[in-house]
């Protein structure tokens, strides 16, 4: 029975390798070994203070090489498809690199909740950068503001039709998703509410020559509307003022981030107290976020492993534990089988996540990639001056990246750094720790250590210099094929 | 290919060494010696398929002989020259060439006006409320998954229902039934050494039960992995002895009905399979892609009913479309249309009656701009549980509902 007044005042208990991970797998994307023992070493207020404050980085504020489409038609099919891996893979590498894990994982949950989808509708590989750039802006921001600017974002007025919102044909797509999705929930609105709140937003249009946002006061329709009881000659700040104003905003966004970060099916009470917090804040994400991640349900029973991984989670996790510099093309058509294409949600209501991830083909298509991404070497010089002359290839890639789950990844003897190298026992109990921090029960660390210490045939095998490299690859995809490895 | 029993006989023969050792093909086995009659073998399977994205109704099946058509879509009408004629009123997209075919040949029937009270604009909403059956309130399983789940289906039967996509769909979100999920032909399985492979399968099939934490979602993972493995490992076998009589077009939706026929005339006792096509989510530039997607609709079916009719499992299969809502009947300034309510279903092949059932909804009176439906699609549901499956409606519906005549 969940304790409300406890619940989110401070976690005073013992802090250890599995709470480290715990918090690294949701505020980030996970860690490797080093990562999270550095986290188990520092504490837990010292490493959340250290996620809330996001540090200046180096990595690249936009994809490296050419992402304009190839102006007017006919479109070049392979140039469009070049600009939108490039970008893609620009988010992906600054997920699996950034020095500032949470504030990273703040941009996939708004791309998640504020959704547009890379190459639908007119949106351009740009838009989506400019939008994410926004969402790290805005990650730990002021969500009332990230609102109003979303309602002025290209991509967004691409995605929900805002370009097609006229005062004298009104295009009630945004104005329905941002009440449903973005802001209060159905239920909290009329149709008549959605027909004056899309009056209220037009005049926000897209130059179609710079692809940014501009204004059209010709196509604003500037009579009075009545929208949520209020009555007024609105603008789309307005409505999103008035929006601002309603209890239920603050209820719908806490539900949103312990579903997100906590578990899935939070209680009505814990929602009431994060959203009073969350409200009191004048809608600081920071600061809701800061006592989440502080707080005694986030290191609770309740919450540990509560979350199903997403394909995204899966893949620069796996990355990030096994030591890869830079993504790879292979990895993006892994995460469409795997039912998450990169900046591409299914549909405006985001990834539904949970349960919806795990079925047949998706649990199958995790473990092939997983095993994919742990045997993979890089290719020899010769291979890869061969893999140089695919000419669909975009120019200036790195052919390894084009062709692989990863440019490079770091040794098995990393992987289980600390245990010795010739005992199976010590090595197994190394491998079960790093990829889920002990979370097996005894027969599986024996049916790992069992595969160590035995050859095809069952015979038993010590581990050596020879066998070393290819038994630990071995044990550590057996280990990713454990229930817990899918588990958040 | 001869007839069904033939054909059975030739694949279950082709791995009939596999058959000894597992017994989801006992199924196989049963459904040859249940055969009744030429060209059937008893084992009826619905095959569902999701027109995702709210399809226009309008421009689906037209209301050619209507002038209030030509008024409320005076730029994106289906002229009345190019219709493919039903009757003096009501024709066909011309893209539809292939569901022409095969209403010509009595095997489909056109619902006309059907959706349910207090339509719900929300793509997602009504998605949902026509995959739950639930309108007035939000559950958690499917209205065919409840089916599997109470049908009374054997247990060991891993592929009662199938989905076909990378998603499944609430429609087979069941309590106590995990529908397999497969994109192809081939799922992945773990590969590896053989010692990699045996001790995936140990791990995967579940060993040992205390575990150092509690999930919600450690059972769901387990029981995943279990079917998973298992599926991953029969799949192939299953479609192995399979050859499609016909071309199927390159289209994944066509594709995706290749392997429903590969996996039903594996006669492993599917009841259920989901396919889904779209998005029909047409606010601008409606013709295009409605005409496309309504083409890859209509030759995706043509193909699968001739590939069906060649394996003689044609009557066994009924197809079943829905889409969360039809579109508003008058067009937009875009070209295209916004969300509405009422629309036709396809119910094709099996025991459908072919045929037009119920009335056009009237264009002139509206509700708020949208068609008055007339036919609760429950009715349909309830129709094609009671006289497709055989099984009574009410258990799987929560409620009752008048069944319809067309199957």
């Amino acid at each position: 029975m969940l304790d409300v007044s406890r619940a989110l005042t401070e976690y005073g208990g013992p802090w250890d390798t599995r709470l480290a991970a715990h918090l690294l797998r949701r505020a980030g994307f996970g860690g490797s070994q080093a990562e999270i023992a550095a986290v188990a070493d520092a504490g837990m207020q010292a490493s959340v203070a250290r996620l809330m404050h996001p540090l200046p980085d180096a990595l690249p504020v936009a994809p490296d090489g050419d992402i304009s489409f190839a102006p007017g038609p006919p479109v070049d099919p392979l140039q469009r498809r070049n600009a939108i891996i490039r970008t893609q893979l620009w988010w992906l590498n600054r997920c699996l690199h950034s020095m500032s894990p949470l504030q990273e994982r703040m941009v996939y949950f708004w791309s998640n909740h504020f959704t547009s989808g890379i190459n639908q509708k007119g949106i351009t590989p740009q838009m989506m950068v400019d939008q994410y750039t926004l969402f790290r802006r805005f990650a730990l921001g002021d969500y009332a503001q990230l609102t109003h600017e979303v309602s002025r974002d290209p991509a967004m007025l691409h995605y929900l039709d805002g370009i097609a919102n006229r005062a004298q044909h009104p295009n009630e797509n945004y104005a329905r998703e941002l009440m449903e999705l973005f802001t209060m929930g159905v239920g909290n609105y009329s149709e008549e509410d959605v027909r004056q709140a899309a009056r209220a937003f037009t005049g926000n249009t897209v130059d179609r020559s710079t692809g940014l946002y501009a204004y059209n006061p010709r196509w604003h329709d500037d009579g009075i509307k009545t929208f949520l009881g209020q009555t007024g000659p609105f603008t789309g700040d307005a409505v999103v003022d008035i929006i601002m104003q309603q209890p239920v905003t603050a209820r719908f966004m806490a539900r949103k981030f312990l579903r997100a970060f906590v578990y899935d099916d939070p209680e009505p009470e814990l929602i009431d107290a994060l959203a009073a917090t969350f409200r009191a804040s004048g809608y600081n994400t920071g600061r809701a976020m800061g006592v989440l991640l502080r707080s005694n349900v986030f290191y609770s029973q309740r919450a540990y492993r509560a979350l199903v991984k997403s394909p995204l989670e899966v893949a620069i996790g796996a990355m990030k534990m096994l030591g890869a510099n830079e993504v790879g093309v292979r990895t993006l058509g892994a995460l469409g089988v795997m039912g998450q294409i990169p900046m591409q949600p299914p549909n405006v209501a985001g990834w539904p996540g949970g349960s919806l991830w795990l079925n047949t083909g998706t649990y199958l298509a995790r473990l092939t990639y997983l095993r994919k991404l742990v045997m993979f070497k890089p290719a020899a010089q010769s291979s890869v001056a061969m893999m140089a002359m695919n000419a669909n290839m975009p120019s200036g890639m790195d052919p390894q990246i084009y062709a692989s789950p990863a440019s490079h990844l770091g040794s098995p003897e990393m992987w289980v750094a600390g245990a010795v190298q010739n005992d199976p026992v010590s090595v197994g109990e190394r491998i079960v720790d790093t990829v889920v921090q002990g979370d097996a029960t005894s027969q599986q660390s024996n049916d790992i250590l069992h595969y160590l210490s035995t050859d095809g045939v069952g015979n038993r095998v010590a581990l050596s210099g020879e066998n070393f490299e290819e038994k630990v690859r071995g044990g550590v995809s057996l280990a990713m094929a454990l229930p817990a490895y899918q588990l958040a | 290919m001869g007839n069904r029993r033939q054909f059975l006989q030739q694949s279950v023969g082709a791995f009939a060494g596999f058959l000894a050792i597992d017994s989801i093909f006992g199924r196989a086995a049963r459904a040859a010696s249940a055969i009744t009659t030429p060209g059937s073998a008893g084992v009826r399977t619905l095959v569902v398929v999701n027109l995702q994205g709210g399809n226009d109704g309008l421009n689906t099946l037209v209301p050619y002989g209507d002038p209030s058509y030509y008024r409320v879509r005076p730029t994106i009408n289906v002229p009345a020259g190019e219709v493919l004629r039903i009757d003096s009123e009501l024709g066909l997209n011309p893209n539809l060439a292939g569901l022409k075919a095969l209403y010509d040949a009595h095997r489909v029937a056109i619902l006309q006006g059907v959706h349910y009270p207090n339509p719900n604009l929300s793509h997602f909403r009504s998605t949902e409320i026509w995959q739950t059956a639930a309108p007035e309130r939000i559950i958690e399983t499917g209205w065919a998954g409840r089916y599997l789940d109470t049908a009374g289906l054997p247990k060991s039967d891993l592929f009662k229902g199938l989905a076909i996509g990378p998603i499944l769909p609430k429609m087979l979100v069941a309590d106590a039934t995990d529908v397999p999920t497969v994109e192809g032909f081939r799922m992945g399985t773990f590969g590896g050494t053989r010692s990699e492979q045996a001790h995936a399968d140990q791990i995967l099939n579940g060993s040992g039960t205390s575990y150092p934490f509690q999930s919600p979602y450690l059972s769901l993972v387990q029981e995943v992995e279990h079917d998973a493995n298992a599926s991953a490992n029969a799949l192939p076998h299953l479609v192995a002895g399979y050859k499609p009589a016909i071309q199927y077009p390159t289209t994944p939706f066509a594709q995706g009905l290749n392997l429903a026929a590969a996996v039903i005339a594996a006669g492993v006792g599917t009841k259920v399979i989901y396919v889904s096509l779209g998005s029909f989510d047409t606010h601008t530039g409606q013709r295009g892609t409605q005409d496309r997607l309504l083409q890859q609709f209509g030759d995706g079916m043509k193909a699968f009913y001739d590939d069906l009719a060649a394996h003689g499992l044609d009557g066994d299969v009924m197809t079943m479309t829905f889409s969360e809502f039809g579109r508003r009947v008058e067009e937009n300034a875009n070209r295209g249309t916004d969300h509405g309510t009422a629309a036709p279903m396809f119910v094709i092949g099996g025991g459908a009656r072919g045929g037009v059932y119920g009335d056009h909804p009237s264009l002139t009176d509206l509700d708020f701009g949208n068609l008055k439906w007339h036919t609760d699609f429950r009715s349909v549901y309830a129709t094609v549980l009671q006289r497709w499956l055989g099984v009574a409606p009410e258990p799987v519906l929560g409620a009752s509902f008048d069944t319809l005549n067309f199957a």
